[in-house]
């Protein structure tokens, strides 16, 4: 059994004509001790996809329409406040964005990693646990910052003290929403480095949500590769990365500039990402994609598999282009 | 002649001072930078957040008064410049900002965003030319001049940065302070942008002080490349030279850090342990010291001077040759 199954998930916000649907459709799979990246834009339902694990979606203005959510095989949708209460943060953690957001201002940094493990191990309750936990996360003598206030952090501490609160309830799966965007590279190099040790360290599951293609390599064993609320490309991390199928993953590799190559012109993806409830007909990506075919505009197409653990929602993928950029480094 | 010369240039703001606190004590937010940047050409600035590189940009084209220093734009120093003078030569710098929305007036159209620009530097003689010229400006940037009546929150975000940098091509101006212009928009808009700044460029033989601290868009778009840490420079260099050979380890570890879509490129990546340093308590001797993987007994003692260890290429390194 897997210990995360998404099937068929379909997330509406708003109701009747005007209702936006953020996801359409989604299914995954994240067995445990693996790690899956959702790669996607803004609006392409990545974040909501990742909250909906734990039902953090305030419901309304959200409505699942369909489709369940498997956590260790039981349905979150389906469970009651209490058994929410449970899960959250006992099966699945969260690591946000914005640190500084996400901690309270008015209390020390120890007491907050302790009411995490006051609600899920009251008997490790103690300042001795917190310190371990600061010092698995890398924060240089802990026994110092168990005092200190999230203002007197900086940005990279602040998000290991984030992964301190959430590993203390010692969850299966650290879902972690853009982690590193607000941070600096060197730091997010270090963030990125933690992240690979506590899986291997821990042996949890790790659903990293992200933009930054970058990072994908470095941590995940599979990718999804969401647009306009569906996933259009799903496979090993690695053969995505190398060889694109879906004219998206591929407009979106060659998009971005690299250190170790040299193009005279970037590849632009023209037009703008749509927005929830703005979606095109047929295939979403048809407006802006360089090999749509005049069906492409009416016909939806299904996310098929296209090779061996590769699903791709293109029936043009077959006419594949290898990654330029990576026979320029090999 | 260089378009612009910035020589010993100092921006130190005050902290807040104790009830009966001791000493007065600065941010040295830029402590002695020079540079120049020539017609047409891009100078990347990139460094870690609070590394001064924002305040430098800002500097520069006197939206934050400089401390000490000249700022020779044209052969005319405009460090001391300010009101009347100023404004009659703010025409020739101008500014993108990150934020397109926080930058763009949401109460004002399209129009009278770039024709504000127009009409206090009076380069459009009447209604009819002014119209004119702004449907010029929106075509000249990839926008449809029917854009001119609407308001910024009808557009997305890359357009919104399009009209900010038509508002900034409204003056004709030679240089461009461009403050991480790509940063806040999604992935796939951002080579939009890139291109377009590219060609813009091209056509209008414009320069650019590019500030951002994704080193991957600065090596792109840049001619040469200025790396900055705790408000010095620590390296400058041609922008290919100097990603393929940084010489000091901060660009360095920089460079290691850039993550890398291809899962195969094998690369040792430097990770820097600690955070930047406090730029009101600055580490003695070479600010890098503390964080530097070779650093060794006289980086805590003496400040590396910025020296040039080949033609085109300096940095602030005791052990760098």
């Amino acid at each position: 059994m897997a210990l995360l199954e998404i099937k068929n998930l379909q997330l509406e916000f708003g109701s009747g004509p005007g209702a936006a649907r953020a996801v359409d459709g989604l299914s995954l799979r994240l067995e445990a001790g693996k790690t899956l990246c959702l790669v996607g834009e803004s609006g392409s339902g990545k974040s909501v996809t990742a909250l909906s694990i734990a039902k953090l979606v305030a419901c309304p203005p959200a409505r699942y329409v369909g489709g369940e959510i498997l956590l260790e095989g039981r349905d979150v949708l389906k469970m009651s406040a209490r058994e929410l209460r449970a899960i959250r943060g006992g099966v699945v953690s969260y690591v946000f964005q914005e640190p500084g957001a996400s901690l309270n201002p008015v209390f020390r940094i120890g007491a907050q990693i302790k009411e995490s493990l006051k609600l899920h191990r009251p008997d490790a309750a103690t300042d001795a646990e917190v310190i371990r936990l600061l010092k698995l996360v890398g924060i240089p003598a802990p026994e110092s910052r168990l005092r200190n206030y999230p203002h007197e952090m900086s940005g990279g501490m602040q998000q290991r003290v984030m992964i301190a609160m959430a590993l203390a309830s010692q969850p299966k799966l650290l879902v972690a929403d853009e982690p590193t965007t607000a941070l600096d590279v060197t730091i997010q190099a270090q963030i990125i480095e933690l992240l690979g040790d506590l899986r291997r360290q821990l042996g949890m599951a790790v659903l990293l949500i992200t933009h930054n293609l970058g990072i994908v390599g470095d941590l995940a064993d599979d990718v999804a590769v969401m647009y306009a609320g569906q996933i259009v490309e799903h496979g090993p991390a690695r053969e995505v990365l190398n060889r694109p199928l879906h004219p998206y993953t591929q407009a979106l590799i060659q998009s971005v500039p690299e250190l170790s190559t040299e193009v005279q012109r970037l590849t632009a993806i023209p037009g703008t990402v749509p927005l929830p409830g703005a979606f095109p007909s047929g295939c979403r990506f048809h407006p802006r994609c360089p090999k749509a075919q005049p069906a492409c505009a009416t016909q939806a197409p299904e996310l098929l598999a296209a090779e061996v653990g590769r699903n791709v929602r293109c029936p043009y993928s077959k006419s594949e282009i290898r990654n330029p950029k990576s026979e320029f480094a090999s | 002649m260089n378009l612009l010369e910035i020589q010993n240039l100092k921006v130190h703001f005050p902290v807040q001072q104790r009830l009966f606190g001791g000493a007065k004590e600065f941010v040295r937010a830029v402590d002695d930078v020079s540079f120049s940047i020539a017609p047409g050409e891009t100078v990347g600035l990139v460094g870690e957040s609070g590394c001064g590189k924002s305040t430098l940009g800002r500097a520069v084209i006197k939206l934050v008064e400089p401390t000490a220093g000249r700022i020779v734009f044209e052969g005319e120093d405009i460090a001391g410049l300010s009101g009347a003078e100023l404004r009659a030569r703010r025409h020739r710098f101008q500014m993108i900002f990150q934020d397109p929305i926080g930058s763009l007036d949401p109460r004002f159209i399209v129009a009278d965003i770039i024709g504000e620009a127009l009409d206090i530097h009076g380069l459009a003689a009447d209604a009819a030319a002014r119209s004119q010229r702004i449907d010029t400006l929106l075509k000249a940037v990839g926008l449809d001049p029917s854009h001119a009546q609407r308001y910024p929150h009808e557009f997305s975000g890359g357009q919104r940065q399009r009209i900010g940098i038509a508002r900034a091509l409204a003056v004709e101006p030679k240089l461009i302070v461009c403050d991480e212009p790509v940063s806040a928009l999604d992935v796939s808009v951002q080579a939009q942008i890139v291109n377009l700044l590219q060609d813009l460029q091209r056509e209008r033989g414009i320069a650019y002080l590019f500030v951002a601290h994704d080193l991957a868009v600065v090596k792109h778009i840049s001619h040469r490349i200025l790396v900055m840490y705790l408000g010095r420079i620590v390296e400058a260099g041609e922008a290919r030279s100097l990603c393929r050979a940084p010489k000091h380890p901060y660009t360095q570890a920089l460079l290691s850090a850039v993550p890398v879509v291809n899962p195969d490129a094998k690369r040792q990546r430097i990770v820097l342990t600690g955070d930047v340093p406090s730029p009101i308590h600055p580490p003695g001797g070479c600010p890098f010291h503390p964080r530097c993987p070779v650093a060794v007994a006289r980086c805590k003692t003496e400040v590396p001077p910025l020296r040039e260890l080949e033609p085109g290429r300096q940095a602030a390194c005791h052990l760098a040759g």
